[in-house]
């Protein structure tokens, strides 16, 4: 079966773990635990009948002592950057971690979640952040890892642009 | 490669009238070396070879049902086993490899689960066992986990956590079913909610690059329920042998009470 490594990655705190764990087990925790080195999760997703195998590397977000070593981003496929969409830093980390990704695996398939989007009194972004992401040519979503909104998109979409990009890397 | 100093060490503590617990300290060529272990087997899996990779494995044989002893030993057999076929592919794993290294690791613990069932009975009323597993192949720590034994490492002086318990406290916690108080009231909280040889076993997969100086520890939990992360901490701080950690980690579990098996497995990484 076809494999491809979907690389989470971001400040942490951002959701990662609590996307993957909506998307994988439909469960969204309410402790917060921080990652440590790399979790990996496994989920079959159907692709135009073909069937695919995402193996998701929730990586330990960047913290103020520790960076996200490129040696856990090697081999991507495609990389979802999640983004705290109540804290405005997070955001602003994003072409840094997009350098940081780019040089680790190249210009493999890539989308911005806004997470926390049902956190919508403590939004921190605004309507112009989005059209920059959009100007940058980000694809993005806002997502929610606690109601489950747009996440199966968001998944969804990254694993329809490896296969689509499955001429660059096997 | 760093060095590494990594030595295993268990005791029957001051209750249980027999020792659950299982480990085994490994080194790995084209197939496994046996430097420590409980078994009573210890040749399994012997060969000549120098070491290129490391296996640490623990297993606690779940307290209250009949053949725990026989359940954390036959895991640990198999997983000898199983493993030993998996790290044939370990050498410079590139990324594409790894992924199928991962998966073969994993199918090592869910072939470990079967023999269990198989020879000791159905999911769930048979024996059962936790397993905590790393396969070293430096810098890279590969973990399968599945209970409620831990992995922790230490790097410039802090402690953390790598595993989570799967335990029903955990997970009612987790979903905000319960308050931490509450999981530390409750009779069943201590109650695996995955385990080889149980109803559920769902095991947790992961890895970490280490760095020279790190020290990785793993537990069974007659140590955490009896010393605590900051004690671990300063033991692992120390500059004694792998040994002499396990020696002072085993006697602090003892002194504090020793109501349970204690294992412990340490493996430093030359600074």
């Amino acid at each position: 079966m076809i494999q491809k490594k979907v690389c989470m990655v971001g400040v942490y705190g951002t959701g990662k773990t609590s996307l993957v764990q909506q998307y994988v087990h439909s469960i969204f925790s309410v402790k917060y635990h921080s990652t440590v080195g790399v979790k990996i999760d496994r989920k079959v997703v159907d692709i135009g009948g073909t069937p695919v195998t995402l193996v998701l590397w929730d990586v330990a977000g960047r913290d103020a002592t520790q960076d996200i070593p490129a040696s856990y981003l090697k081999g991507a496929h495609a990389f979802l950057f999640v983004v705290d969409g109540t804290r405005r830093t997070t955001f602003e980390q994003l072409a840094d971690l997009r350098a940081l990704a780019r040089g680790a695996a190249g210009d493999v398939p890539a989308m911005v979640a806004l997470n926390k989007a049902d956190l919508k009194a403590e939004w921190a972004l605004t309507e112009r952040d989005e059209a920059a992401l959009v100007t940058e040519g980000w694809h993005h979503l806002r997502t929610s890892a606690k109601t489950g909104a747009c996440v199966e998109e968001a998944f969804g979409w990254l694993a329809g642009a490896t296969l689509r990009d499955g001429s660059k890397r096997p | 490669m760093t060095t590494i100093d990594a030595f295993g060490l268990t005791d029957v503590g001051k209750v249980r009238p027999q020792n659950e617990d299982q480990f085994v300290v490994a080194s790995l060529r084209k197939s496994v070396r046996i430097r420590h272990t409980s078994l009573s087997d210890p040749g399994l899996g012997d060969r000549l070879g120098g070491a290129e990779a490391y296996l640490f494995v623990i297993a606690d044989g779940v307290g209250g049902r009949p053949g725990g002893e026989l359940a954390s030993g036959s895991v640990v057999a198999s997983l000898l086993e199983f493993v030993d076929q998996a790290v044939v592919c370990y050498h410079s794993l590139d990324v594409d490899q790894e992924h199928e290294f991962l998966d073969r690791l994993e199918q090592s613990v869910h072939r470990a689960h079967e023999r269990v069932l198989r020879d000791f009975g159905s999911a769930g009323k048979g024996p059962a066992t936790t397993l905590t597993m790393i396969t070293l192949t430096w810098p890279r720590a590969y973990l399968v986990h599945v209970g409620d034994s831990r992995a922790y490492y230490l790097r410039q002086g802090r402690l953390r956590q790598i595993t989570r318990d799967q335990t029903t406290g955990e997970y009612m916690v987790d979903v905000g079913a319960w308050t931490e108080e509450q999981a530390a009231r409750a009779k069943v909280a201590a109650n695996l909610t995955s385990s080889i040889g149980g109803s559920e076993m769902t095991p947790a997969v992961g890895l970490i690059d280490l760095e020279a100086g790190d020290v990785v520890l793993l537990c069974t939990d007659g140590l955490n329920k009896h010393v605590s992360d900051e004690r671990i901490a300063e033991v692992l701080r120390g500059t004694g042998t792998a040994e002499a950690m396990c020696r002072e980690l085993v006697d602090e579990a003892l002194r504090s009470g020793g109501t349970d098996n204690v294992t412990v497995i340490v493996a430093r990484a030359a600074g």
